[in-house]
C-alpha cells in the first residue's frame, strides 16, 4: 500500500520530467554528445578513416597559421558584417512601408516574406547562378542598354557581393518581426509629435527606432548567428569559388570533414567559429545596455 | 532579476544556433582509433596469397534483402535497375533494395556510410576509395572468399591487382578508362581547320580560332582537373617516368614547371579558355556548358567511357569525333589508364555469398551483363564483354575510344593521385591551375605549392 503511494507521488513529481523526456533524450544524443565529442576530437588529429594518432593543439595551430583557414574566416567576417545590416536595413524599411495603410497590402506582405521561405532552398540557389551567369539574364540586360556584362560568379570581387544579396533577398522573416513590432508601437505618440511639428523623419528616428530597439536587437542577434553559419549559398552558387572568394568557414568545416576527412581539424574550425559567435553575442548583450530601451524599466 | 534569467535564456538559444553548426564537425565521428594504417605501405600490389574461397553457397530458399548502391546519370540508373529486376526473378527470394542518384554529393554521403559502417551490402565504388577508405581492408569483403560464387577469372590478372590492397581483393573492377581527346569536328570545319592530330596542331588551331570565330571560340575547353592529368601526360610523354612511384613524386619542381608552364602556354596562344572565364559560365561540368553544346569550345580532354554523355550534350548538327593522344608531346607514351570503378561488398554484410552472386550475374552472366550494357565503359570482364559485343552494344565512339587509350597510354597511375586532398574543389590541384590562370601564382611559386601538397598526401 505504501510503495503504491510513494509510486504515485514520485509520478505525480517527475511527470513534468516525462513529458519532456524524449525531447531530453533526441537534445543529449544528437546535440550535447557531438558538442562534447567534437571538443575532444579537435584536440586530436582524427581523421574519418585512418583514426587517431596524435592528441594536442595541432589543430588550432593550423587554424592560426594557415592562410586558407584564416582567408576563410576573413571572408565569413565580411559577409556577416556585409548582410546583417544590410538586410535588417531592408527588412525594416519595406516593413515600415507596408505599416501604412495601403490598398492591398497584405498581398505585398506575403510577396515580400516569400523569398524568405524559397531563399535558403537548393532551387533558388541554382536559379541565382543562372542569373548571374556569363550568359545570364543580368548580362542580357546589360547588353540590352550596351553595357558590357561582368563576371559575377568568376571575379573574386563579385562574387562574394552575389552570395551576399542572396541572403539580403531574403529579409522576409526580419520583416515580419519588425512589422509586428511596429504595429505595437502607439499612435498616440506620433500624433503627440505630429502636433509638436516632428517631420516624418523625426517621428521615425525619434520614436519609432527607440522603441522598436528589442526587437532590432532580437533580430540583429539572430541573424548575426544564422550569418556565420551560411552555407547553402556559396555550397550551390559557387562551391566556395573562385579562388576563395566566398569560402565561408562553413563551408570549410564541410569541406575538411566530409570531403578530405579531417574531422579533427573540421571540429576546431567548428568551436572556433562557436566561439567567436559566442563573443559577438555576448558583444551584443553588453551593448544593449547603450542602445536598447525596454519599458519595464524605468523606460529603458 | 527576472530579466537576468531572461538574458541568460537568450544567450542559451543564441549559443544553441552555433551549437549546431559544431555538432556537424563532429557528430558523425565513430572510434575507429584502431584503424592504422602504414603511410606509404598503400600500394595496391600485394604478393599475399589470395585467400581462398570459403564454400559459401547462395541461399534460394529463404528471404533475404540486400542493399544495393551506385551513382550515375540517367541511362545508367534505368539499365542497372533493369538488370537488378532480373536477377530478383532469378533468384525470387532476394529482393534487392536499389540506393542511387547523380555523382554530385555522392562520394561525400558514401564516405560517412563506409566511416559508420552503414554502407549498403553491394556498392559501385571509385576505385581510389578502396586506398581511401579501406587501406587496412577494414570497409570491404574480401572477393577471393567468394571466388566460387564470382568468377575472378573473367577479370585480367593486372586488373584484380589493382583492386587488391592489404591483401585482400577488395573490388572488381568494372572497366578500365583513360583520358583522350574529343573534339567538335563542323566547329573546326567552321575555322577551316581539321581536327588536330598532333599539339602542334592544337596550338596552331588558337589563333586561327580567334581569327576567324571571335574571341568566345576555343579549340578546346580544360578545367581545372582536365589539366593537371594533360600536364602530367605531357611530363611523362616527355621525361619518361610515371608521375609517383614506389610513394615518391618523381618529378622535380623544374620539371613541374616546365609542365606549368606548357598548361599556360595553352591559355596564353587562346587554346583553351581561362579557368575564370570557365567559371563563369556557370555549368556544373562541361557537358553541361552551353559553350560546348552549341560549339564555342571545340574539344575536351576527357574519360573515354565519356564519350557518350559528351556527344548527346551537342546541339543538333555538330560532329563529334574521337581524337587521339598526341605523340608529339614527347619520346614516350605518357598517360595512364585506370580502373574506372568497381563493385565491392561491404565487409559488414550478413549476405557476402548473396551479394556475389549479384555482382557475378550484372558482370558475367549473359543476362545481367546485357542488361547493363557499356553504361559503366567498355567491360573488363571477358564473359560480360563478349555478351556486348555479340549483341552489338559497344556504341562506336566508347569502344574506339577505349582501345585509343588502352593502345597508347604506359604509365601507372598512383592510387593517392586522386587523393580528396589534391582532387577536390578545394584541394591542391584546383588551387594550382586556377592559382597560375588567376595569375595568384607564378609557374615557380605554383610548382612548390604543388609539390608541397603531393608530398603532404603521399607521406600521410
Amino acid at each position: 500500500m505504501s510503495n503504491n503511494k510513494g509510486y504515485k507521488k514520485w509520478i505525480s513529481e517527475n511527470l513534468g520530467m516525462m513529458f519532456i523526456l524524449p525531447w531530453l533524450i533526441g537534445f543529449l544524443v544528437f546535440k550535447v554528445y557531438p558538442f562534447g565529442s567534437s571538443l575532444f576530437y579537435s584536440f586530436t588529429d582524427y581523421h574519418l578513416f585512418d583514426g587517431i594518432r596524435e592528441y594536442g593543439m595541432m589543430n588550432y595551430v593550423e587554424i592560426f597559421t594557415k592562410s586558407k583557414i584564416i582567408k576563410a574566416f576573413k571572408v565569413t567576417f565580411t559577409y556577416a558584417f556585409m548582410t546583417v545590416p544590410l538586410k535588417l536595413a531592408f527588412a525594416l524599411f519595406i516593413a515600415y512601408i507596408l505599416n501604412f495603410k495601403i490598398k492591398g497590402v497584405n498581398l505585398f506582405r506575403v510577396a515580400y516574406y516569400v523569398p524568405s521561405i524559397l531563399g535558403g532552398s537548393i532551387a533558388i540557389a541554382v536559379l541565382w547562378k543562372a542569373i548571374f551567369k556569363s550568359d545570364g539574364i543580368i548580362n542580357m540586360i546589360l547588353a540590352i542598354f550596351g553595357i558590357q556584362g561582368l563576371d559575377w560568379l568568376s571575379e573574386p570581387s563579385y562574387a562574394l557581393f552575389i552570395i551576399c544579396l542572396l541572403r539580403v533577398w531574403q529579409f522576409g522573416s526580419a520583416m515580419v518581426i519588425f512589422l509586428a513590432a511596429l504595429k505595437n508601437v502607439s499612435q498616440d505618440l506620433y500624433e503627440a509629435a505630429s502636433i509638436d511639428g516632428a517631420s516624418k523623419w523625426r517621428q521615425f528616428f525619434s520614436i519609432t527606432i527607440p522603441i522598436i530597439t528589442p526587437v532590432i536587437f532580437y533580430n540583429l542577434v539572430t541573424q548575426l548567428c544564422e550569418a556565420f553559419q551560411e552555407f547553402n549559398g556559396p555550397y550551390i552558387i559557387t562551391s566556395g569559388g573562385p579562388r576563395n572568394a566566398t569560402t565561408l568557414i562553413s563551408l570549410l568545416i564541410y569541406n575538411n570533414a566530409f570531403k578530405s576527412y579531417e574531422m579533427g581539424l573540421a571540429s576546431a574550425q567548428a568551436w572556433c567559429l562557436f566561439i567567436l559567435v559566442c563573443t559577438l553575442t555576448v558583444v551584443a548583450f553588453i551593448s544593449q545596455k547603450k542602445w536598447v530601451y525596454y519599458s519595464d524599466e524605468d523606460g529603458r | 532579476m527576472k530579466k537576468s534569467i531572461k538574458r541568460a535564456v537568450s544567450l542559451a538559444l543564441a549559443s544553441t544556433m552555433a551549437l549546431s553548426l559544431a555538432a556537424c564537425g563532429g557528430g558523425q565521428a565513430t572510434e575507429s582509433a584502431a584503424q592504422t594504417s602504414d603511410p606509404g605501405n598503400n600500394a595496391p600490389e600485394t604478393t599475399a596469397e589470395p585467400a581462398a574461397a570459403e564454400g559459401l553457397e547462395v541461399n534460394t530458399t529463404d528471404p533475404i534483402t540486400l542493399t544495393f548502391s551506385w551513382w550515375g546519370g540517367d541511362a545508367r540508373h534505368e539499365a542497372t535497375q533493369n538488370a537488378v529486376k532480373k536477377f530478383m526473378e532469378k533468384y525470387p527470394n532476394i529482393k534487392v533494395e536499389n540506393q542511387f542518384a547523380a555523382w554530385s554529393g555522392w562520394e561525400d554521403k558514401m564516405s560517412a556510410s563506409f566511416a559508420t559502417g552503414t554502407a549498403p551490402d553491394v556498392n559501385q565504388i571509385n576505385w581510389n576509395w578502396i586506398t581511401s577508405f579501406s587501406s587496412d581492408g577494414s570497409a570491404f569483403y574480401d572477393l577471393n572468399k567468394v571466388s566460387d560464387i564470382l568468377d575472378l577469372t573473367q577479370f585480367s590478372e593486372s586488373a584484380l591487382a589493382d583492386c587488391n590492397v592489404a591483401g585482400k581483393q577488395q573490388g572488381v573492377p568494372v572497366a578500365l578508362t583513360g583520358r583522350i581527346f574529343y573534339w567538335n569536328k563542323t566547329t573546326f570545319e567552321k575555322a577551316g581547320l581539321d581536327t588536330p592530330k598532333s599539339l602542334a596542331d592544337l596550338m596552331a588551331a588558337g589563333p586561327v580560332f580567334k581569327e576567324k570565330l571571335g574571341d568566345e571560340y576555343y579549340p578546346i575547353a580544360l578545367a581545372e582537373y582536365d589539366r593537371m592529368i594533360l600536364m602530367v601526360f605531357y611530363l611523362e610523354s616527355k621525361y619518361g617516368k610515371p608521375w609517383v612511384e614506389n610513394n615518391q613524386l618523381q618529378y622535380s619542381q623544374e620539371e613541374i614547371q616546365d609542365g606549368l608552364e606548357f598548361i599556360q602556354s595553352l591559355e596564353d596562344n587562346h587554346v583553351t579558355n581561362t579557368i575564370k572565364g570557365i567559371a563563369g559560365d556557370g555549368a556544373d561540368s562541361l557537358d553541361k556548358n552551353p559553350k560546348w553544346m552549341d560549339g564555342r569550345y571545340a574539344g575536351i580532354f576527357e574519360w573515354d567511357s565519356a564519350a557518350s554523355k559528351f556527344e548527346g550534350a551537342l546541339i543538333d548538327g555538330e560532329e563529334f569525333v574521337v581524337g587521339q593522344e598526341f605523340e608529339d608531346m614527347g619520346d614516350w607514351n605518357g598517360g595512364y589508364a585506370k580502373v574506372s570503378m568497381c563493385f565491392a561488398i561491404s565487409e559488414n554484410t550478413e549476405h557476402p555469398a548473396e551479394c556475389a552472386a549479384l555482382i557475378n550475374f550484372l558482370l558475367n552472366e549473359q543476362e545481367g551483363a546485357e542488361l547493363m550494357g557499356i553504361e559503366r565503359g567498355i567491360p573488363c570482364s571477358q564473359a560480360g564483354l563478349k555478351v556486348c559485343e555479340d549483341k552489338g552494344l559497344l556504341s562506336d565512339k566508347v569502344a574506339e575510344a577505349n582501345a585509343k587509350v588502352l593502345g597508347y597510354v604506359e604509365f601507372p597511375l598512383d592510387p593517392k593521385f586522386e587523393s580528396a586532398a589534391l582532387k577536390n574543389s578545394d584541394g591542391t590541384y584546383y588551387d594550382v591551375m586556377a592559382g597560375v590562370s588567376y595569375g595568384d601564382y607564378d609557374v615557380e611559386e605554383a610548382a612548390e605549392i604543388l609539390v608541397e601538397g603531393i608530398e603532404d598526401v603521399l607521406n600521410k
